[in-house]
């Protein structure tokens, strides 16, 4: 246990470095501690094989940052390419085991369709066609008895099945596997002995958790993108290695946490929501050092708008998320889609009503103003034609825009809604981006509403290309009295990688009703998952400065069908603990305790929280003079009106601008409103308040 | 005033938003697992008219965005800021209420000193009284079996809830406090409707929100009249059977003519039978009903997926469903079970506008929801009761698509269980949760496949319920040349026992051991079978959907060693082959007698008759007539001689009823 002593982890006293994969990006984050200041680098990623622009942009960085290979102590490396396979479904070819009579596990699901009323609607494709599944006599009961095992007979014909399917990876999932996760292990090791050394990954193994659609789906979500996987991380390692770089790599998780290579490539399906929880887990340093303790994160990207939840630096955990429609039970930092991004396309209709999305230009052909070939205006479209942004400086002036094409396509919805004379072009794109901004928030008040919050008591943070732009017209519509935009909001998910700790989540499901007895289950099951944890850290090397363990359980009232995820405290678990905790989070979410009611008790849970030395954010230096405005330029909110410009690069901490006025940095563009304010704080973070009137 | 289309949308948001956050809070406080587990709930804003204008999308039930507010409102006269009316009264609320475990509120939303909108939350609550647990009973023959009846009435006056309603309405029900505690759950979602209301009135001002009101349901409206205008103008008729009245063999007919004009759809329910003597009717009040439309409404959304919900969407309806049928009962028939009937209203509408479009529309949906449940001892001298699985079929194939196998959104879009947290709480154990083989209608489009469930029981003194057990005679027909889906079956094997063939299910008792099977009907399918491509027929005998025997014999594929033999499969297609029965042959034996202008002609005699002597008069001609068939008819079809006798007797006995009809009118004159 030496490895988790403080001051035995050497690696972490050399660079660190934070790496997100995106889709036109790839951004890099060095931080060396005891120096000061963060060194960022973004470099055009490379989709045929990602792992390319990973080493050039990882060389051109220690370049930036006069460091030398050996002198990178860690790699925390953010990726989508496993969820970007499933969604598209360019996925290995899996083929699944299951106990028989239950072939049609993924084909009936939960049984619900997108919609009642839509009859032309279809079901999700499943991730594993009905003629890749095999049926084996393998079954436990709901105590754990083993009721049906295969012989080696049986067995073998099972295998000599599956290898005719010729798979890529195979999945195993037993009825009840859950209740006892080594049975289905050893069956596992039968079976891929005989399989040539195919891969095969055991639900219960990976999940214990009850719920067999739900829990097959891991495995098979594990099987179908570890090839993938496996061999992006062969790759990586080895441009790394002739580059000379021979820090351990880590990978980051849905969780906001991250895992050793070697761990990812057993249980990729643990990273699948990386980027969007490394986003989330920066917004969450960010607010924590600005001392902000409660945000809403606001991420617009090009197709949509995503918001989630993060209060004291501890962002909301979903424990069932949604990819390429199919749901996902692990637990993952929970982030909802609110609409509209840059890229959502504008439309008249045929009863001259104005629409903003769903549809969405995305990158390509992107908006007008982009002369792709665009031809449909969008939201990024209005900003321009109202002035928000500036044609020659969008993305550091690395993409030059079109104005008058842009007006001349907006031109076209303001005639189509009826609008004239000279400023119709800039009311069309006012109008729009009010569209735009109330089907955001209301889908910001649906979500906020289904977990019983408040936006009123929330800061917003915003990111992403278009956050800061966006980020005052949403706060001034909801009523939300703070925005806290970031410095270095460009390379946002490498920072949230390369500041992620260690992090595993565990599960072992109960489902038994509450008393003395199965108390004592559930202590014992704290305290084997918990050994689980320990041993998982220790194998992950010496990085944690820190330990933090976090239990729960999941509990209801007899007769509920759906379960409440109560965090237990550390300590001795007794049977009033228990009870009062469930009774308190029930009334909380809820609105009532029914102390005559039987509890019962569900699937344990445990997080293994390893921290890593923290990033100190970069601090800029204090204001001298009063802010200069770089140029006055005409906005529309409604009525043109003149905003001063600010060069955010030119802004000292202390410093105080009035709205209207408008913000400008390298990857974005922050407007202030009118009644607003925006102060600097020392860290280079921009406070928007409301003016006091 | 009216509106620039900037602020209506905006406003269509905002508004639609607040009913869904009216539904968020009512999820989240209400008690009951209706509204917790199964959603059956909704919220709505309603206009000055008492119709929707703005419902929620995302959450709650859908398809009551066509339910109006406005006999309730009126019933109780002067309303006060604070006020809020409750009713479950079918009948008095005139539909807004469908039965009885449904609570309906309706509360007014003042600005100014002046009402601008309502605000409208219903939920399905445990109990309400009446003669069983539940209060709801197939077997129920009166409404007053099925509980409290609440005539709209102001439950709350002033913010005060009337203690003495509150009094009464406990003693009555079997979970009082389970029920208040729904009810709070409502008035809560009213106060966050009333407040979100207010904050978009201080937003953009009560006129503008009144006007708004009305601007999106004709927006609706406009966009619904587009959908409608592209149909194709004319007539059509069709009829359905449900299986039985489930208090007897006798199967209920259901009819509807469908007439499409450039703006407007018609839909008559003429020919249909008198109301039952079993809760299955549908209290409809004679008007354009949500029970009565949600295949068009479908259509509707399905035309123009991103049409706001709202009346709007009823606009282009009218309806026509004479009183004293199953589409428009007279008190006190029992309606406890109506959404039994409305699946089959569903397969009705879908068939008359097959017609009409026939390559927009689906052949039949397996057009059944079998809730299996199994109660057992508890081992501490109570019952453990609980769904095993809510089982429905397979969707119908339609042009260019197949069906989808194993589920069917139509109704109610439910979730099923995990098998394992059904294992941990029951001793039962499920042997096989899967697709049903060879069970969707053939068809160049095949209809989705049913689903077969089976499980052995494992304690003494269990009880199953199985109610809804439908399409075990008449199965879910095809079209355009696609055959039937392969009918329901329900098995129970007593251990060591030979198997036992139900068709009707009500309550059965069991022991330890004993295996129940129920496998729930295939879906119709679309198109000669013969023109399915060979691949795809291959394809599903891969994916074990359809036999080596059945691909031959139903499709004339010839499949040898995992592969088409084209040659095979070229002289198969080539012979000939007899016409497929659409709705399987026992439709075609009973029809065979039993054809739709007789019974038109029946239809009308019947409602010439006082409502409660129609079922009676009915049931003993059909008696008559069946104690001439075989005794398993329309199983068995009856052969040549047989049937011209029973048809002749038809005949005869429509006229006898007739004429005593054309008697009365004479006397009456």
């Amino acid at each position: 246990m030496t490895a988790l002593r403080p001051g035995m982890a050497p690696a972490t006293e050399r660079a660190r470095i934070g790496i997100d994969v995106g889709g036109t990006f790839t951004d890099f984050v060095l931080f060396t501690p005891g120096r000061t200041g963060l060194v960022h680098h973004k470099q055009p990623s490379t989709p045929n094989d990602p792992s390319r622009a990973v080493a050039e942009g990882l060389t051109t960085l220690l370049a930036k940052a006069a460091i030398e290979p050996h002198q990178v102590g860690l790699i925390m490396h953010g990726t989508t390419i496993g969820l970007n396979a499933i969604i598209q479904r360019r996925v290995a070819r899996v083929a699944l085991v299951v106990t028989s009579g239950f072939r049609d596990v993924l084909e009936i699901g939960r049984s619900r369709m997108p919609s009642s009323f839509d009859f032309h609607a279809s079901k999700e494709i499943p991730l594993v066609p009905r003629d890749r599944i095999v049926e084996i006599p393998a079954r436990l009961d709901r105590h754990g008895r083993t009721t049906q095992m295969p012989d080696d007979a049986a067995i073998a014909t099972a295998a000599a099945e599956l290898r005719g399917l010729a798979p890529d990876a195979v999945a195993l999932m037993m009825i009840n596997g859950y209740t006892r996760p080594e049975v289905e292990g050893a069956l596992a090791e039968r079976l891929g002995a005989l399989l040539d050394g195919v891969p095969i990954s055991s639900a219960a193994t990976i999940w214990p958790e009850i719920r067999e659609y739900e829990r097959t789906l891991v495995a098979c979500m594990n099987a179908s993108i570890q090839p993938l996987m496996q061999r992006y991380f062969d790759r990586l390692q080895e441009r790394l290695a002739a580059d000379r770089v021979t820090a351990p790599i880590f990978v980051t998780g849905s969780n906001g946490g991250s895992l050793s290579v070697a761990v990812a490539r057993r249980r990729p399906v643990e990273t699948l929501l990386s980027g969007p929880a490394s986003g989330v887990m920066a917004a969450s340093r960010v607010a924590t050092q600005a001392g902000v303790s409660r945000i809403i994160t606001f991420d617009m990207g090009g197709t949509s708008s995503d918001i989630a939840v993060s209060s004291d630096g501890e962002p909301e955990f979903a424990t069932r998320t949604e990819i390429g429609g199919l749901p996902l039970v692990l637990p993952v930092v929970a982030v909802s889609a609110i609409g509209a991004g840059g890229g959502s396309i504008l439309r008249v209709d045929a009863q001259g009503i104005l629409k903003v999305g769903p549809e969405s230009a995305g990158a390509d052909p992107g908006p007008v103003a982009y002369s792709r070939g665009g031809t449909l205006p969008t939201v990024t479209d209005c900003y321009l034609v109202t002035g928000l942004i500036d044609p020659d400086r969008f993305l550091g002036g690395r993409v030059r825009l079109d104005r008058p094409s842009a007006e001349a396509a907006l031109s076209t919805i303001a005639q189509a809604l009826g609008m004239t004379g000279p400023d119709a072009a800039a009311e069309a794109a006012w109008g729009a981006l009010r569209v735009a901004t109330s089907g955001m928030v209301t889908a910001l008040f649906k979500t906020m509403a289904s977990r019983g919050l408040d936006p009123g008591e929330f800061a917003l943070l915003p990111f992403g290309g278009a956050g800061p732009t966006h980020a005052n017209l949403l706060a001034e519509d909801a009523e939300i009295p703070h925005v806290v935009v970031p410095g270095a909001a460009a390379t946002f998910c490498a920072l949230g990688a390369v500041a992620a700790d260690l992090r595993r989540d565990f599960v072992r499901s109960l489902r038994r009703r509450l008393d003395p007895e199965s108390t004592a289950a559930l202590a014992a099951l704290f305290v084997a998952l918990k050994q689980e944890a320990d041993s998982w850290l220790v194998g992950e090397g010496g990085l944690a400065r820190s330990v933090a363990v976090r239990r729960a359980v999941d509990m209801r009232y007899g007769g509920q069908a759906s379960e409440l995820r109560v965090e237990i405290p550390d300590g001795e678990v007794a049977m009033p603990i228990l009870e009062e905790a469930f009774h308190a989070a029930h009334e909380r979410l809820y609105g009532f305790r029914d102390e005559t009611a039987p509890i019962e008790l569900g699937t344990g849970r445990l997080a293994m929280i390893g921290r890593v030395e923290p990033i100190d954010m970069p601090r800029i230096e204090a204001a001298a003079t009063p802010p200069e405005p770089r140029a006055v330029r005409e906005i529309f909110l409604g009525r043109w009106q003149r905003a001063s410009i600010y060069d955010r690069a030119a802004l000292r901490a202390g410093h105080q601008v009035a709205g209207p006025a408008i913000i400008e940095e390298e990857d974005t563009t922050t407007v202030v409103l009118p009644g607003w304010q925006a102060d600097v704080d020392l860290y280079g973070n921009i406070h928007l308040k409301r003016r006091a009137a | 005033m009216s509106l620039d289309p900037i602020t209506l949308e905006i406003l269509g948001n905002k508004l639609a938003a607040a009913t869904e956050e009216m539904c968020a809070t009512l999820q989240r406080i209400g008690r009951t697992l209706y509204v917790k587990e199964t959603a059956d709930f909704c919220c709505a804003l309603a206009g000055l008219d008492g119709r929707f204008f703005a419902y929620p999308r995302s959450i709650g039930v859908s398809g009551f965005v066509g339910l109006d507010c406005r006999a309730t409102i009126e019933a109780v006269g002067e309303l006060h800021p604070g006020d809020v009316i409750l009713t479950n009264d079918p009948y008095r609320s005139q539909g807004l209420a469908t039965h009885l475990p449904d609570l309906h509120v309706v509360a007014p939303f003042f600005h100014d000193g002046r009402i601008i909108a309502y605000g409208w939350a219903f939920l399905h609550c445990s109990d309400v009284g009446g003669r069983v647990p539940s209060s709801i009973s197939p077997t129920n023959n009166e409404i007053y079996q099925e509980g409290l009846q609440i005539p709209p009435l102001k439950l709350v006056r002033g913010g005060a809830i009337n203690a003495d309603v509150e009094l009464l309405f406990r003693a009555n029900c079997r979970t009082p406090d389970a029920n208040m505690g729904d009810i709070r759950a409502m008035l809560a979602a009213l106060r966050t409707g009333e407040q979100r209301l207010a904050r978009i009135v201080a937003q953009h001002g009560g006129e503008t929100v009144v006007a708004a009101a009305a601007a999106l349901i004709r927006y609706t409206e406009q966009r619904a009249r587009a959908v409608v205008a592209a149909l194709p103008e004319g007539r059509w008729a069709f009829s359905d059977y449900l299986d039985s009245d489930v208090v007897s063999d006798l199967p209920v007919r259901l009819a509807v003519t469908l007439t499409l004009t450039a703006d407007e759809i018609h839909i008559d329910f003429t020919g249909t039978d008198p109301q039952l003597q079993a809760a299955m009717n549908i209290p409809s009040g004679g008007r354009v009903h949500p029970w009565l439309t949600l295949r068009a409404m479908a259509l509707i959304v399905t035309l123009d997926p991103t049409v706001p919900l709202n009346a709007g969407l009823q606009a282009p309806i009218r309806m026509t469903a004479p009183e004293g049928t199953v589409v428009n009962p007279t008190r006190p028939a029992a309606v406890g079970v109506r959404h039994a009937a409305c699946v089959r209203v569903n397969d009705l509408l879908n068939g008359a506008f097959g017609q009409a479009i026939p390559k927009t529309m689906t052949a039949a949906n397996s057009g059944m929801i079998v809730p299996v449940v199994v109660a057992e001892p508890d081992g501490r001298g109570g019952r453990n009761v609980q769904v095993v699985e809510p089982m429905t079929g397979g969707t119908g194939g339609r042009f260019g698509h197949d069906g989808v196998d194993g589920r069917d959104p139509s109704i109610s879009n439910l979730a099923n269980n995990p098998v394992e947290t059904v294992e941990a709480e029951l001793s039962v154990e499920i042997e096989r949760y899967a697709l049903r083989i060879d069970s969707g209608g053939v068809g160049e489009w095949r209809g989705g496949a049913g689903l077969e469930l089976s499980f052995r029981i494992g304690a003494d003194h269990s009880v199953a319920l199985a109610r809804g057990m439908e399409r075990a005679l008449f199965r879910p027909w095809g079209m355009a040349g696609g055959g039937a889906g392969a009918p329901a079956e329900f098995i129970v094997t007593p251990a060591g026992k030979p198997e036992q063939r139900l068709r009707r299910v009500d309550m059965i008792e069991l022991a330890a051991g004993d295996r129940v099977t129920l496998r729930t009907a295939g879906a119709g399918g679309y198109g000669d079978p013969y023109r399915r491509d060979p691949d795809r027929v291959l394809d599903d005998v891969r994916r074990g959907l359809v036999s080596v025997e059945a691909a031959s014999r139903d499709y004339g594929v010839v499949i040898a060693g995992g592969a088409v033999d084209l040659t095979a499969t070229a002289v198969e297609r080539a012979k000939p082959r007899p016409p497929l029965a659409a709705a399987g042959p026992e439709r075609a034996a009973w029809d065979s007698i039993f054809g739709a202008p007789e019974l038109d002609r029946l239809a009308r005699a019947l409602a010439d008759r006082p409502v409660t002597e129609r079922q009676s008069k009915r049931r003993r001609l059909y008696d008559e007539i069946l104690s001439q068939l075989p005794q398993n008819f329309p199983a068995v079809a009856a052969d040549e001689p047989v049937r011209l006798r029973a048809r002749a007797l038809l005949d005869a006995q429509i006229e006898a009823l007739e004429q005593t009809a054309n008697a009365r009118t004479g006397e009456a004159t």
